[in-house]
């Protein structure tokens, strides 16, 4: 589904991401996880090229992206969840799930209504659908997030720390609809320090330290016997 | 006592004047605004631009026009400038207006597109927009509806500062006192009078903002539809 060869990323003199080399299969889910500015957002970011890496490929079902690519067709087919849900606050729940399908695909006002509206139920949020985004609860503003990423029927969903903002007691109702998404069979790429989600839904969890991926494996091994002392160093803080 | 009688008679003498006056007052402030309005959207465009040269060319319109008085303004547009362009008194004082107002226009517009949390953008494009539709939907209206008191603001002024234009003979409201004062030589009563008439346009220009703030407002709770 996606493959990363040798992507390297730098800000100016500051190199955050080094030879980077991913494979993701169809409906895998991995987790992504390391210390602060070890490059996690920013890999993200490159994959759905919010962030143009400076070398390396990135190869989308196969057909590698390059200049000539349209990258506004990618990142239809890229979703992603930010840590601060960024909803459109000048519009309703409905018409911010509405928008990207009505105004990128073209896809016809009813069909796109319909649809977003069969999102919003699917993510708990029916009774909510003519709200604006600040009259809602962090965790209700994150599944509103997923849902509009969802309504344009992505390949691969990619999760930029989906939790971290919300109170705790929030974490939860978010969690739940990324495993049901998980469940459903979604490609999913997510960072998190929610290592009860790792431990359940990965297919593999990533250590990345530094700008390199130091460690990865089945979170069961992961996670009982982590090889790299940065790695068991960083799941004793987080634990 | 005799204050009022003199108001009375300065509506007597003039009330037919004040009121074409203000239609003039009112109409070259619109016109001037529309052009200052335009002028804004365009050199914000300049200004938020990465090529260095309209960041150049947006820097020096602003830099000349907050620089120099708007009266120089004026009479340079009228007067210094007859040799070449003759402009009649109206067109040259709604441009002058326009000019002066919209380099100070463009910098409310770039300072609310600023403003805007560039999450926005990201989130917009994250969805597969292009970077001009995603502006268009979703950081311009936002950044509109964040600019609307100091658009206000900034149209308040300009309905003020349309009074200037009285020195290149636009029988707007204060040329008209002028001539009036100089007819009836009460110019206590004169200039309050037509202190009273700016008053009251610049209050019912400040309700009229007040409802599309108000309008702009998703926040309010709304009346609910019945489909
Ligand atoms: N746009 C940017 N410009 C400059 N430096 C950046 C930018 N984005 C990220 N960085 C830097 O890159 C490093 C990695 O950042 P990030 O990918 O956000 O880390 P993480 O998400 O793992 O905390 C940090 O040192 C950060 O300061
Ligand atoms: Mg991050």
């Amino acid at each position: 589904m996606i493959q990363v060869k040798q992507l390297s990323k730098s800000f100016a003199d500051l190199e955050v991401l080094k030879n980077i080399d991913l494979e993701v299969e169809k409906s895998e889910v991995v987790v992504l996880i390391g210390g602060s500015g070890s490059g996690k957002s920013t890999l993200l970011r490159c994959l759905n090229f919010l962030e143009i890496a400076n070398s390396g490929e990135i190869l989308l079902n196969g057909k590698s992206i390059d200049d000539k690519t349209n990258l506004n067709k990618v990142r239809e087919k890229v979703g992603m969840v930010f840590q601060h849900f960024n909803l459109f606050p000048h519009k309703t729940v409905l018409e911010n799930v509405m928008e990207a399908p009505i105004y990128v695909k073209g896809v016809d006002k009813q069909k796109a209504k319909q649809q977003a509206l069969n999102l919003l139920e699917k993510v708990g949020l029916k009774e909510h659908v003519h709200y604006y985004p600040d009259h809602l609860s962090g965790g209700q503003k994150q599944r509103v997030a997923i849902a509009r990423s969802l309504a344009m029927e992505p390949d691969v969903m990619l999760f930029d720390e989906p939790t971290s903002a919300l109170d705790p007691e929030l974490v939860g109702e978010v969690l739940q609809v990324m495993k049901n998404l998980a469940e459903e069979g979604m490609t999913m790429i997510v960072v998190t320090h929610e290592m009860g989600f790792a431990r359940e839904m990965a297919d593999r969890v990533i250590m990345l330290a530094d700008g390199v991926i130091i460690e990865e494996g089945h979170p069961d091994e992961f996670f009982t016997n982590p090889k790299h002392d940065r790695t068991q160093r960083f799941l004793k803080q987080i634990l | 006592m005799e204050f009022f009688t003199n108001i009375l008679s300065i509506f007597q003498e003039h009330g037919t004047a004040f009121l074409e006056a203000t239609w003039l007052t009112v109409s070259i402030t619109a016109v001037s605004l529309l052009i200052a309005t335009l002028i804004g959207v365009v050199v914000a465009g300049l200004k938020l631009s990465s090529i260095k040269l309209l960041n150049l060319i947006a820097d020096l319109y602003i830099g000349i026009i907050r620089g120099t008085p708007l009266i120089v303004q004026i009479m340079f547009l009228y007067y210094g400038i007859a040799n070449f362009i003759m402009l009649d008194s109206f067109t040259a004082g709604a441009i002058a207006l326009g000019v002066h107002s919209g380099a100070y226009i463009a910098e409310i517009f770039r300072g609310a597109i600023q403003s805007i949390d560039k999450g926005q953008l990201e989130a917009a494009r994250s969805l597969g927009m292009p970077t001009t539709l995603a502006m268009r939907r979703i950081v311009f209206p936002q950044a509109f509806k964040r600019a609307i008191p100091s658009l206000g603001n900034q149209f308040i002024i300009g309905l003020k500062d349309s009074s200037l234009v009285a020195y290149i003979s636009v029988t707007e409201l204060f040329n008209t006192a002028l001539s009036a004062q100089g007819e009836n030589y009460m110019p206590f009563e004169t200039y309050f009078v037509v202190g009273i008439y700016y008053l009251i346009l610049v209050l019912i220009f400040t309700q009229i903002m007040n409802r599309v703030e108000r309008k702009f407002d998703v926040n309010r709770p709304k009346k609910v539809k019945v489909a």
